[in-house]
């Protein structure tokens, strides 16, 4: 098996603002193979945009904070950064798709300037004009380097010249250069009319296709890893759908990994491989898409697949889950899902909370083993 | 203006855009008066600075190098010869306003100008690298501190205490008027900068990997120049006002008449307000303080419309439609009535 693309261990991070402590992700360990959309679903504040801010150190440390844990980018950790050499890191193969697309574009310039921002970032780091992040065991020994003598000085040319000059000028590209690849990436996002659309400013657009402008800019970098934080959330239903299918249709284009993160079940069911499931900051069930579907392993997966509303189902009022989600300053001990479980026993309000399990009988090789957090998996398929 | 046919597609951008420009400034009145104005204040303040007799034909010898033709009325009330009258020396006040018309319009752009930059580049600061704990967060609490104290004055009593405390002299009144005038800008900028550092699309250049210095200046300080350059204008005619403020009640601040360069419009008032009576000379104390008046309404004006003209959602709507693609029709029956369809 491949090495995966991103691997998280145990991540756990925290907000620390005035009223207290929230962790708003907490021990979550997660694995996605290259090639593979994974998608996670939970209810509002259960951390899902946390964890996606997460990944490429987005979220604004402080008030968040990286308590615990790591998380492996092409086996790079990368919470050890320091803040200043972040930048180097981000757009270094992870691509971010976020769900406002009304302000997720500058209002100041036009939609070609944007993508070819993007694209001249890419081109910039190819060329090495950009420093890229190179983990090393040791940092760069500056007592090593040799200083040059007064000679070599004098000896160098004030204006390159030569095989330098050259290079700086293949270096040196176009407006009509760049118009060519943006123009690609909007016609691999299915615009219409790419030429007009170049010309606009963002506010002249429609949300669908900003969003389609925000996935050209995010697989301009071409990312090894994209990361979708709800990019269907804001937008209208008939707009998702569009969108929807530019991503499915994406994914068998670009061979990037997908972290598809949504609150919306049946957008997750369309999209994703793999499903994750949050439940107040922990990762309560993970498995195959299919798998968690058809046969969940976890009481609130259960409940979450029980409360879509069903066209068949007309009669009596929609289902729902009793209770709230626990406040994540003072989360309930044991498993977090007890106070609203219908399988709770006294085990389930002891610490420590259960771990992620896998099923018994094993996941046949290649596949994801299906896990669940809950004592009484078993006894899942058992509830109505 | 052709319209009715698509916009010829390889012309010039920066042609497009003063054409823009002018049809913004064109849909509302107001601000097509404050930009004819400007343009006017400007051209004359050019005209003033190549060659005094252009504008002043009765300037002193000190401005013009020589009397073009000494006034022979003397304290004559406004007549043709003499369109804002003459004083009771040898002073034609029309020329006197004009030669002044550079010192007064330059000195508002440069304190606006400095004040621009300097509260500018803190409030950026002071906004941008504001994390507690850091140097940047230490550095904008000084920052915002000290603005504090400075905006803890009224703006007119410092300028006048640091003039005070300075001495006389024009720079030493510029300097005054800027060290109260940047805290406005810190203020400005930085609420500006804290409003767009946590918009969508910075979060989403800085996941892109785009360097903070590059955001800074293309997604952040790209968006607060428009309100800044709005305010920048509007406060052309406000610094105006309080510098000669500050010259008409210090009138050994700024000597009037000069030993040399150019007289400036409150020192002149000052003068004259203690040398003449109002009622045997106001001509000689209206005019300079008309002069204030319109050259700093004009700016304001002039600020008003350009608010209009940064704006890219109304700049679009306005000069798309009549020289986009789809032109409304030109006829006096036109369905869209107002500015719109009578900037063709």
């Amino acid at each position: 098996m491949t090495d995966p693309v991103l691997s998280i261990e145990h991540l756990s991070v925290d907000y620390l603002v005035a009223a207290g402590r929230f962790r708003a992700v907490s021990d979550v360990s997660l694995t996605i193979p290259p090639g593979r959309v994974v998608g996670i679903v939970g209810e509002t504040g259960c951390g899902k945009s946390t964890l996606a801010q997460a990944i490429p150190r987005l979220i604004p440390e402080p008030p968040a904070k990286i308590e615990s844990g790591r998380i492996l980018f092409q086996g790079t950790d990368l919470v050890p950064i320091p803040h200043h050499k972040l930048p180097m890191v981000r757009g270094t193969g992870i691509g971010m798709i976020f769900q406002e697309p009304l302000n997720s574009l500058n209002p100041a310039f036009r939609v070609f300037d944007q993508v070819a921002e993007a694209i001249q970032i890419r081109h910039w780091r190819e060329q090495g004009i950009l420093p890229t992040f190179r983990p090393g065991p040791t940092p760069f020994d500056y007592s090593r380097r040799p200083m040059p003598t007064a000679s070599d000085v004098l000896a160098k040319p004030l204006v390159p010249g030569g095989a330098v000059a050259e290079a700086a000028q293949r270096r040196l590209r176009t407006r009509a250069d760049f118009r060519r690849e943006v123009l690609e990436y909007l016609r691999l996002v299915r615009i219409n009319d790419p030429e007009t659309i170049l010309d606009l400013y963002p506010h002249e657009l429609s949300g669908g296709m900003r969003q389609r402008i925000m996935i050209a800019m995010a697989l301009s970098a071409k990312p090894a890893l994209l990361i979708a934080d709800e990019p269907t959330s804001a937008l209208d239903v008939t707009i998702q759908a569009q969108v929807l299918t530019l991503m499915k249709e994406l994914i068998d284009e670009v061979h990037s990994s997908i972290l598809f993160i949504s609150h919306d079940l049946g957008v997750i069911a369309e999209t994703a491989d793999d499903l994750g499931v949050m439940y107040a900051g922990r990762l309560v069930e993970f498995g195959p898409v299919a798998d968690v579907f058809h046969a969940p392993r976890h009481p609130y997966t259960k409940a979450l697949l029980r409360s879509i509303p069903s066209r068949y189902k007309t009669d009596g009022p929609l289902a729902s889950i009793p209770g709230s989600v626990p406040s994540l300053a003072r989360p309930p001990p044991g498993c977090r899902f007890h106070p609203r479980c219908p399988l709770v026993r006294p085990v389930c309000r002891a610490d420590p909370a259960p771990e992620l399990l896998p099923a018994p009988g094993g996941a046949p090789p290649g596949a994801t083993p299906h896990t669940s957090a809950c004592h009484f998996a078993e006894e899942v398929s058992n509830l109505p | 203006m052709a319209t009715g046919a698509p916009r010829p597609p390889n012309r010039a951008r920066g042609y497009s855009a003063a054409v823009g420009f002018y049809r913004i400034m064109r849909s509302n009145p107001l601000s097509f008066a404050g930009f004819v104005l400007v343009v006017a204040i400007l051209v004359l303040a050019a005209a003033s600075t190549l060659d005094p007799r252009l504008v002043a034909p009765y300037g002193a010898s000190q401005q013009t190098g020589v009397y073009s033709e000494p006034p022979t009325i003397l304290r004559g009330s406004p007549s043709l010869q003499h369109p804002f009258g003459t004083d009771g020396g040898s002073l034609d006040i029309y020329s006197e306003v004009m030669l002044g018309l550079p010192l007064d319009v330059g000195i508002g752009v440069l304190i606006a100008g400095l004040a621009m930059i300097l509260g500018g580049l803190l409030g950026l600061v002071a906004g941008f690298w504001d994390r507690p704990g850091t140097v940047g967060g230490y550095a904008s609490t000084v920052i915002l501190r000290t603005t504090d104290v400075f905006l803890a004055f009224p703006s007119l009593i410092l300028g006048l205490a640091i003039v005070a405390a300075l001495g006389p002299g024009v720079w030493q009144v510029i300097l005054a008027v800027t060290a109260t005038w940047w805290p406005y800008y810190v203020r400005l900028v930085r609420g500006e900068v804290l409003a767009i550092r946590h918009l969508p699309y910075v979060v989403a250049a800085r996941a892109a990997g785009v360097s903070e210095g590059r955001i800074l200046v293309r997604h952040i300080l790209r968006n607060v120049l428009e309100p800044l350059i709005v305010y920048f204008t509007l406060d052309i005619g406000t610094v105006l006002v309080t510098f000669s403020t500050i010259s008409y009640v210090i009138p050994q601040g700024i000597p009037y008449p000069p030993t040399f360069g150019r007289p400036e419009w409150g020192s002149m008032m000052s003068y004259y307000y203690g040398n003449t009576l109002f009622s045997q000379a106001w001509w000689s104390i209206i005019f300079p303080a008309v002069a204030i008046f319109v050259t700093a309404l004009s700016f304001s004006l002039l600020g008003e419309g350009l608010r209009d003209v940064l704006d890219p959602r109304m700049r679009r709507a306005l000069t798309e439609s009549t020289v986009g693609h789809t032109p409304p029709a030109e006829t006096p029956s036109s369905p869209v009535p107002g500015p719109l369809s009578e900037a063709g």
